[in-house]
């Protein structure tokens, strides 16, 4: 995408107040083949698992993210539902790993980033003074976008949170539960004690997903846990991320808009700038956006 | 299209070159600086072997023999390897180097049994960690407490067991040090340096080889071995102690690794190396001995190793020197290392990055690492000041030399530390603080075991500049001769470099050519040990990257 079409879409943007309906209905007509697919897998979609009332667990308000003078994020406003899937996208660095990483205070770890503004969680802004982002971290675990697993055996990366937790009570079993969720059990089970290194790229991706669900977090935040992995594992990791939102709050980067499509129940687009530009039940993301730029974005005519 | 500038021409044959000469001339000119180098060094080395062998002094005829004998086999097997079982050179050049490595190696532990801790204050100090040991155990069943209490009993048990409070409580080590009987030596190391390592030993197999049965029976082996020695050593005509030191330091390694290419099956016909050498040296002593030849009349000899100095260069040896090396490299090494790594944990991992803070910090660091430039007599003089005039502590012992020493690598052990730390990559510590870690439980389980090897590395080629240094040592007056090696930690000593350089001044040629001629030979075969290991390390742990 270049410099020009943005500003395009900015325009249109400015018109869109008056009529948003009439301008989303257009748009379609001059898509290719992918984009009717998405639309066709959009449709399947069993609308709304999440009750209307969820409870919000993560609130921004007014965030604004900055590296140093560069904005990466520019006053997000959303609220997370409790015990659901939601999927952010938007085109690269548009600020979708910034803003996972503000939710658990990674961001603390880069000296250039700073934060301004409210975020939430469970009601405590957690950049109060008196949130340790350790506690914090332990309640909501991450999963990067680069597996990055220890060199440590494949059984001393899963325990490392319940070691460094202090949950001690039955780790064998809570490892062989994590790898097995994780769709990982099966190809490890007797190396177990080998190098977590020694795997392809796709099993670490799924190792650090083990790791990031055996201590037990209350949300769990994912930054392209499928970007390296085959149809097979990627609806094996669907599947848990649906499972775990039974129980779990899943807040999932993806560049794969029918897998955003597929698995999320709220979907949130932002756009290059660090702008949230639309956030709604997916549903209606896919099919009826309010903004022209969402709707040019989710059926590949920008970005 | 990219490799023509001529695109009217053919983009191959002489149309299609395109021109390399100044990339030969530059690769020629760094071929003609490494083999200058090389050159220079080799020189400098042959020169140095020559003064301390005297080649010269010895029957043609001997030197025929050596070759038949020892050099001729050596040097066919080595080709066969080459030609035709590089497989089988590796296990030749390992089984040669190993016994070669672990003697030396010995030769350290025999020094540090004889002068620095004896055997029996050994017994007691280990009887006094294992009690000290239980005591934590004991503690632990009985309650599980909290990191403070822990620690503080630790404390406590530690001070009563194996420190005392000086004039007040004795500690049990001293209790055990006085007690009116004690094991005699020998017996005393078997129990407690032995059976460590029989243990260690048999842990070891048994991990490696899954069989209860394996590790039993290389644990008992070394025992036995080291047990026979009291039968076996007089025999021999060494003494007991000798023995057990050369069994487990020496048999054990050597036995293990035999084993394993034996059972293995690779490279078998490695082993013929090793055997093929020393049968080679029994015959050639044998030989000469029959025949009269005479040998060269070396410099670099036994006597030379266990002989302290003597106004007749031939008597004149290293020992109490090589003594006080060793004894000064184990204060610099506990001085240093933990200094230096602490320094370079926190400077990395724990100082403030940003702001006014952030900026003295780098100032700070840009100033270590200047300070690593600093001549060693600058350091000399630092030591001179700090340890002597205001510490208050006599010239010229081991401590006082070991510090000041310390403090001069001091910059080199943190500078290099830090390097490995930075080298840890950031997604590793992301990982660990994104799955809740806390930063101390970062930096144990995830940054210092990934940093170590090149911690380690860094910090031996440092202690290689330690043990050669000179000035410093001059200047915190280290005394040129030491005829009696040190026997405590405050007494006087020399060292290699010291020794070395009163050799020099000396009047007799024997002195400056012959005698310092072996003195550099031991000091950097004891260099050459240390690179070696650290150059061993890094391989090791850079293959797993
Ligand atoms: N550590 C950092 N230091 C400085 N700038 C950063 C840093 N991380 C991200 N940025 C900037 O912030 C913006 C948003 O980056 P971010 O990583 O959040 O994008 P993203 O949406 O996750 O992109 P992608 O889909 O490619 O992963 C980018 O312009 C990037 O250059
Ligand atoms: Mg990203």
């Amino acid at each position: 995408m270049t410099q020009n079409d943005t500003r395009n879409v900015d325009g249109d943007d400015e018109q869109r107040t008056d009529g948003s309906e009439t301008a989303v209905s257009e748009p379609t007509t001059g898509s290719d083949a992918t984009s009717d697919s998405l639309l066709d897998a959009s449709l399947d979609v069993e609308g709304g698992t999440v009750p209307a009332d969820a409870d919000t667990v993560i609130e921004a308000r007014d965030l604004d993210v900055f590296y140093d003078d560069v904005q990466a994020l520019e006053g997000v406003d959303i609220e997370i539902p409790e015990n659901g899937v939601t999927a952010l996208i938007g085109p690269s660095g548009c600020g979708k790993s910034t803003f996972l990483r503000s939710i658990n205070r990674m961001n603390d770890l880069i000296d250039a980033a700073r934060v301004d503004g409210d975020l939430r969680f469970e009601g405590k802004n957690v950049y109060d003074d008196d949130v340790d982002p350790v506690a914090l971290r332990r309640k909501i675990g991450m999963v990067f976008q680069t597996p990055n697993p220890f060199p440590k055996s494949i059984y001393d990366n899963v325990a490392f949170g319940l070691e460094v937790q202090d949950k001690a009570d039955d780790v064998d079993e809570t490892v062989h539960r994590a790898l097995e969720r994780a769709a990982l059990l099966e190809e490890v089970e007797d190396q177990l004690d080998s190098s977590g290194l020694d795997l392809s790229g796709g099993q670490q991706q799924r190792l650090c997903i083990a790791r990031a669900i055996a201590p037990d977090p209350d949300v769990l935040l994912m930054d392209e846990p499928a970007s390296a992995l085959d149809p097979i594992a990627t609806s094996k990791i669907e599947d848990l991320i649906e499972d775990l939102a039974e129980e779990y709050t899943v807040v999932i980067v993806t560049h794969n808009m029918q897998q955003a499509a597929r698995i999320s129940d709220k979907t949130a687009v932002f756009l290059t700038g660090g702008e949230l530009v639309e956030f709604d039940d997916t549903d209606k993301i896919f099919e009826n956006p309010e903004h022209e730029r969402v709707e040019d974005y989710i059926t590949g005519k920008f970005g | 299209m990219a490799t023509t500038d001529d695109s009217a021409g053919a983009w191959f044959g002489s149309d299609g070159q395109v021109s390399q000469l100044r990339g030969l001339l530059f690769k020629a000119g760094c071929l003609g600086a490494t083999l200058l180098a090389l050159f220079l060094v080799f020189v400098f080395l042959v020169y140095v072997a020559v003064d301390a062998i005297e080649p010269g002094t010895a029957d043609p005829a001997w030197w025929a023999t050596v070759a038949a004998t020892v050099a001729v086999p050596a040097v066919a097997l080595a080709a066969y390897y080459y030609r035709y079982d590089p497989r089988a050179g590796e296990v030749a050049y390992t089984a040669v180097g190993l016994p070669i490595a672990a003697t030396l190696l010995a030769g350290g532990v025999g020094i540090v049994f004889r002068h620095i801790v004896s055997p029996h204050e050994w017994l007691a100090l280990v009887v006094a960690a294992l009690v000290a040991y239980g005591a934590l155990e004991v503690h632990d069943r009985v309650r599980r407490a909290g990191a403070f209490e822990r620690a503080a009993i630790g404390a406590i048990v530690l001070v009563v067991t194996i420190v005392g409070l000086p004039g007040l409580v004795p500690s049990l080590r001293s209790l055990i040090l006085s007690l009116p009987v004690l094991p005699m030596a020998p017996l005393s190391l078997l129990g407690t340096f032995v059976v460590p390592v029989a243990l260690a030993v048999g842990w070891y197999v048994r991990r490696e080889r899954e069989s209860e049965r394996a590790g039993l029976i290389a644990g008992g082996a070394t025992v036995a071995a080291a047990a026979l020695g009291a039968v076996a050593g007089p025999v021999a005509g060494v003494s007991w102690t000798t023995w057990l030191i050369l069994t487990t330091v020496v048999g054990v390694p050597v036995g293990l690794y035999v084993e394993r290419v034996l059972s293995g099956g690779e490279g078998v016909s490695g082993l013929a190396l090793p055997v093929a050498l020393a049968a080679g040296v029994v015959v050639c002593a044998v030989v000469v001995e029959t025949a009269g030849f005479t040998g060269p009349d070396v410099w670099l000899d036994w006597e030379f190793l266990t002989n302290a100095h003597n106004r007749t260069p031939r008597e004149a040896g290293i020992y109490p020197a090589l003594v006080g090396s060793v004894m000064m490299i184990i204060v610099v090494a506990l001085a240093a290392f933990p200094v230096g790594v602490g320094a370079a944990i926190y400077l990395e991992e724990y100082a403030p990055t940003g702001g006014l803070l952030g900026s003295f910090v780098e100032l700070v660091e840009i100033n270590i690492a200047n300070l690593a430039g600093v001549p060693s007599v600058v350091y000399g003089l630092l030591g001179l000041a700090l340890f002597i005039n205001a510490g208050g502590l006599q010239p010229g012992i081991v401590i006082v030399g070991g510090l000041t020493v310390a403090l001069l690598i001091l910059p080199i052990v943190i500078v290099s530390a830090q390097e490995a730390i930075r080298a840890v990559p950031d997604s590793q510590r992301q990982a660990a603080y994104g799955m809740g870690a806390t930063r101390w439980q970062t930096v144990r389980t995830v940054v210092l075991p990934r940093a170590m090897p090149g911690i380690l590395t860094g910090t031996i080629l440092a202690l290689g500049r330690a043990i050669g240094e000179t000035a410093p040592l001059l200047m915190v007056g280290v005394a040129a001769v030491v005829r009696i090696s040190p026997t405590s930690f405050f007494g006087l000593f020399s060292a290699m470099p010291r020794q070395l350089y009163s050799w020099a001044q000396l009047a007799k040629p024997d002195f400056y050519h012959g005698v310092l001629a072996a003195g550099v030979l031991v000091l950097l075969i004891v260099l050459l040990m240390m690179n070696g290991t650290a150059i061993l390390l890094r391989n090791k742990y850079q293959r797993r990257d």
